[in-house]
């Protein structure tokens, strides 16, 4: 957990500022020498899909029955609305309910 | 594509804040998620004002955020943000046009405030044969910042009001906002393979390799991208 004094929020402030802008920078200066296509450029888009569904399978095997199912239904509201504070909304109230359940 | 902007500065900036007002609605309630987000991760308003200002590239906040909560650590929580944000080459890769010719300080301005929705929304205006250019893009991307940054902040104070977050289900927002994002991001039928990879090579990392969370994740997500780039189309 966190710790709200702590400096590793600060740290990573600095880090994902600093990093993000050389990432800006460096489009523009790498510009049209970019992969436009072929398996780098296709690597590179699929990358933060990858990254989330690596993500949530990680945060989902550390649960149980009731965030599976909430998952299913933010998975399921997500895919019908494509709103990211009603997916919220829909995960946290599945989530609190089924937990209430199990 | 088009030809220098025929509109006075002052003009055009004011056109690309009027015109990015709907998508910054979304921006503002993807803003207000984040907040309650942040505010679980023991970050004040300061910091999470200062996080958006700089950083200002949402998917990569909350991702880099959660893994804090998760307790990653700041290297680990570094690296899954700056995975996501390796879009923002291909956006300001694209912007040598609006940006030829200009002193530094103004094409380190536009570079800062390029995201994806006044990127896009000066792309589609140009598409359609109109003269905006660069202004448009900054004014956009005040107009996003601005939002961005206020929005945040009062989520975090939003959040205070709120009771103990796991009572409520709130732990669970952030599985839920990736969830969004996934679906977002979906282009179709072809990510579904590498994105079953990465879940399935991170999860084998971790419970067969007895990898950390943190690490084996970004491990899976190289590897379903890597998956995607040797794949042909289909």
């Amino acid at each position: 957990m966190a710790d709200p004094a702590g400096t590793a929020p600060w740290l990573l402030i600095a880090g994902l500022a600093g990093g993000t802008f050389a990432l800006r920078l460096g489009g523009y200066l790498i510009g049209a020498r970019l992969p436009r296509e072929g398996r780098w450029a296709r690597a590179f888009t699929a990358l933060p899909g990858c990254l989330l569904s690596a993500l949530v399978a990680t945060s989902l095997a550390q649960g149980g029955p009731p965030e599976w199912l909430a998952a299913g239904a933010a998975l399921l509201v997500a895919m019908l609305t494509r709103n990211l504070p009603l997916t919220m909304l829909a995960g946290v109230g599945a989530v609190w309910l089924l937990r209430g359940l199990f | 594509m088009t030809a220098p902007s025929p509109l006075p500065p002052r003009r055009e900036f004011l056109l690309g804040v009027r015109e990015i007002i709907p998508l910054a609605i979304g921006v503002a309630t993807y803003g207000l998620a984040f907040g309650l987000l942040a505010a679980q991760a023991g970050m004040a308003e300061l910091q999470t004002g200062l996080m958006g200002a700089t950083v200002f590239a949402g998917a990569s906040q909350i991702v880099a955020v959660e893994r804090l909560v998760a307790g990653a650590g700041a290297g680990a929580a570094l690296l899954a943000g700056l995975g996501l944000n390796l879009r923002l080459l291909l956006i300001t890769a694209s912007l040598r046009h609006e940006l030829a010719g200009r002193p530094w300080s103004q094409k380190l301005l536009a570079l800062h405030l390029a995201a994806d929705e006044n990127w896009a929304l000066m792309h589609g205006a140009q598409a359609r044969g109109r003269a905006v250019g660069y202004w448009y893009l900054v004014g956009g991307g005040a107009c996003l910042l601005a939002v961005w940054l206020l929005s945040t902040v009062a989520g975090v104070t939003f959040a205070r009001a709120l009771p103990e977050p796991r009572a409520i289900g709130m732990d669970f927002a952030f599985i839920a906002a990736f969830i969004a994002i996934l679906r977002g991001l979906w282009r179709g039928r072809p990510d579904l393979l590498p994105w079953v990879a990465s879940a399935a090579l991170t999860l084998g990392l971790i419970g067969g390799a007895g990898l950390a969370p943190a690490w084996a994740l970004l491990a899976g997500g190289l590897g379903g991208a890597a998956l995607a780039g040797v794949r042909r189309h289909g």
